[in-house]
């Protein structure tokens, strides 16, 4: 008789057990006893195919099974485990074998660069290497990379899922992480070159998690998450792997790679699954309507969608609106719309928007808050034109419980409502540190436990609102570039000697941001000019893969801080004064 | 290997809305360096690609593809699959 295949099907919705929001101690206890229910995970083709299902009892069992087989090898407790995030169930099943063996997980990021083999490679290097890394792990197809970037560092055991698949079972009790261990560590986006390291405790991300799912997102059964976002992301990985674990909700995933190929996939997985969650950063609804193009918004159902949250980075609230008004007809309601404000240095979550009433925006007089540092808020038949620039912001809400939350000065004064600062928070969720890293921890984390966002905000009661990630990060399309990332790659050229490079971007009107990168040339030869010029955007693209403005000027014209620091807002500035709005937006249709 | 001309030709018409003014596509051409496709245009790309040839890239692969010759050469081994 042939062998049939089993015809698959998605985990339900319903559990049958009691929910419980997050009460746990450690991400171990979460899995056992969401184990015990019928919910699970499931991942979908880019097609839009369901191609593995996996219920929470599967992976506790399998991720059991798979740290009695790491124990084998003996490693000392707390060793860290390098695990490749692709959007697969072995990435499941490893991170919760490492909670199970007493290991650290440290998710690792999946290259979809074209021709960024080489950058790719490195990256890994660095971080294996950040890390100190005992075993890696990369899913089918990409191990020849992780054994690249491994080459020569000494690690125990480097492959795929079956390498590890055929170790030996202990017969040792397993003795997972207790709530005082780390539970993972997590890479900021921010640098590749200078890779940042979040340590994570058992306790904090517990913390972390109750906060989300009782205040933020006040789960109820009858909840269904959908995600897109990279599992090595905090976003993804802490809001969408874990926080449906510690909450039992069955979750879909479509890879993000998937996603960036054809978004409407996104809004087919909602509507079929009927699913109650989901969250993106801006740029992944604007993605939605720029490629739905003329597709009717009727053939999806996105009416059971009642949280559609925005965070990970600035939320452009007419980008949301624009998606909102496009899938109307859909059923999607824009008061889904949930603000919030976190990063992977708190687990994830800080603040969120009250549930149910969309987005607030606060609309304020944008030169009175650059130059007095004071949000006074204008109403659009106040505005005139001619005489005041407005700018919006979105409501963030307020701190979970749990949270103290502070807005200081540069004098490190806190200060009150609708006064700009930089946001300190302190609480049970902040990371202990980055790891190995002991002066960049101290640079943010004071030793009695304020941790410096970097984030710049006001409040409006107990309200958060946020005007921007930490002024000199660049933010394109939803990834944290750091400019000393572009600075370094300026600084490699023969031509351009360090100091000689100040890289920021620039937002034109439509919204987008283009990463711009000022550099003083004693070069006055045309052609070698350009070619400097071509040869750094060649390089920008294939490390970064994000278009950069490149301008050379005289040497000795960049601005710097009376210590004779280089000063990246003036040079901004600067640049501003130099082009017209009209030469911006040109510049950015030629770049992108 | 030789470069499949079929599978050039129709990849050039893939490409063409996506290089700049003036600009002349050969089997030599940078994708990302000279035609200047950031990560999300390579997935319309793709996508496009996908659907032509009605193929699925591992996303494996991408790293090592940096000219359209070598798309073509990938091309042409998951269409013979």
């Amino acid at each position: 008789m042939p062998c049939m295949p089993e015809t698959l099907v998605a985990t339900p919705t319903n559990n049958s057990l009691p929910l419980k929001s997050g009460d746990f101690a450690t991400l171990s206890d979460a899995l056992n006893y969401a184990g015990d229910g019928k919910t699970g995970c499931n991942f979908y083709s880019g097609r839009g195919k369901l191609a593995h299902a996996l219920p929470y009892s599967g992976l506790r069992e399998q991720a059991q099974r798979l740290a009695k087989r790491l124990n084998s090898l003996g490693l000392p407790r707390g060793s860290r485990a390098a695990l490749v995030a692709d959007t697969t169930p072995d990435f499941l099943r490893f991170f919760f074998a490492c909670q199970y063996a007493g290991l650290i997980p440290v998710p690792l990021p999946i290259s979809i660069h074209l021709g960024g083999h080489q950058a790719y490679v490195s990256q890994l290097r660095r971080l294996l290497e950040n890390c100190q890394a005992s075993i890696a792990m990369a899913p089918d197809g990409f191990e020849p990379f992780l054994e690249e970037a491994a080459s020569g560092l000494g690690l125990s055991l480097i492959g795929g899922p079956e390498v590890f698949a055929s170790l030996e079972e202990t017969q040792e009790p397993l003795c997972p992480l207790a709530s005082h261990e780390l539970a993972y560590i997590q890479y900021t986006s921010g640098s590749t070159r200078w890779p940042r390291g979040v340590e994570v405790t058992q306790s904090a991300v517990m913390a972390n998690l109750s906060g989300i799912i009782r205040n933020g997102l006040q789960v109820r059964s009858g909840d269904r998450c959908v995600s897109w976002l990279p599992f090595y992301h905090d976003m993804g990985l802490v809001g969408f792997v874990l926080g449906p674990i510690a909450s039992q909700l069955s979750v879909d995933y479509l890879s993000t790679r998937d996603f960036a190929m054809r978004p409407r996939q996104w809004l087919a997985l909602m509507t079929k699954s009927k699913a109650t969650i989901s969250f993106s950063p801006s740029f992944g609804y604007e993605l939605c309507v720029r490629r739905l193009g003329e597709e009717s918004p009727e053939q999806f159902d996105l009416s059971h969608w009642r949280i559609a949250g925005a965070g990970a980075e600035t939320i452009r609230a007419d980008s949301l609106l624009r998606f909102a008004s496009t899938l109307q007809a859909s059923g999607f309601k824009k008061e889904a719309f949930l603000a919030c404000y976190g990063m992977a240095e708190c687990s994830l979550a800080i603040s969120f928007a009250p549930l149910n009433q969309g987005l607030d925006v606060d609309l304020v007089d944008g030169d009175w808050l650059s130059n007095e540092k004071q949000a006074i808020p204008v109403t659009p038949t106040t505005t005139d034109k001619d005489t005041i620039r407005c700018s919006s912001f979105v409501n963030c809400g307020v701190a979970l419980p749990g949270y103290e939350v502070e807005i200081r000065d540069t004098n490190g004064f806190a200060v009150g409502e609708r006064h700009s600062g930089t946001i300190f928070v302190r609480g049970a969720s902040t990371m202990s540190g980055y790891f190995n890293a002991p002066a960049m921890t101290q640079e943010v984390l004071s030793s009695d436990g304020w941790l410096n966002t970097g984030d710049i905000g006001y409040w409006i009661n107990n309200s958060l609102v946020i005007i921007g990630r930490s002024k000199d990060l660049i933010i394109i399309k939803g990834r944290n570039i750091l400019p000393q990332d572009l600075e370094f790659m300026a600084e490699q050229q023969p031509e351009v000697r360090p100091g000689d490079s100040s890289a920021f971007s620039v937002s034109h009107p439509e919204g987008d941001e283009l990463a711009v990168m000022v550099i003083q040339c004693r070069e006055s030869n045309s052609e070698k000019r350009e070619h400097l010029v071509n040869r750094l955007r060649s390089l920008v693209y294939s490390e970064l893969s994000i278009p950069c403005h490149i301008e050379l000027i005289p040497p000795r014209t960049l601005p710097r801080t009376s210590s004779g620091k280089l000063s990246r807002s003036r040079a901004k500035a600067d640049f501003l004064k130099r082009v017209q709005w009209e030469e911006l937006a040109a510049l950015s249709n030629i770049h992108t | 290997m030789a470069t499949n001309p079929e599978i050039l030709s129709q990849l050039f018409d893939i490409l063409k809305p996506f290089a700049k003014e003036g600009q002349r596509l050969r089997e030599e051409t940078k994708l990302v360096a000279e035609l200047g496709l950031d990560s999300l245009q390579v997935m319309q790309v793709l996508l496009k690609i996908e659907d032509h040839f009605d193929i699925s890239i591992p996303l494996n692969n991408l790293p090592t593809i940096q000219t359209v010759q070598e798309l073509v050469h990938e091309i042409e081994t998951l269409v013979k699959v």
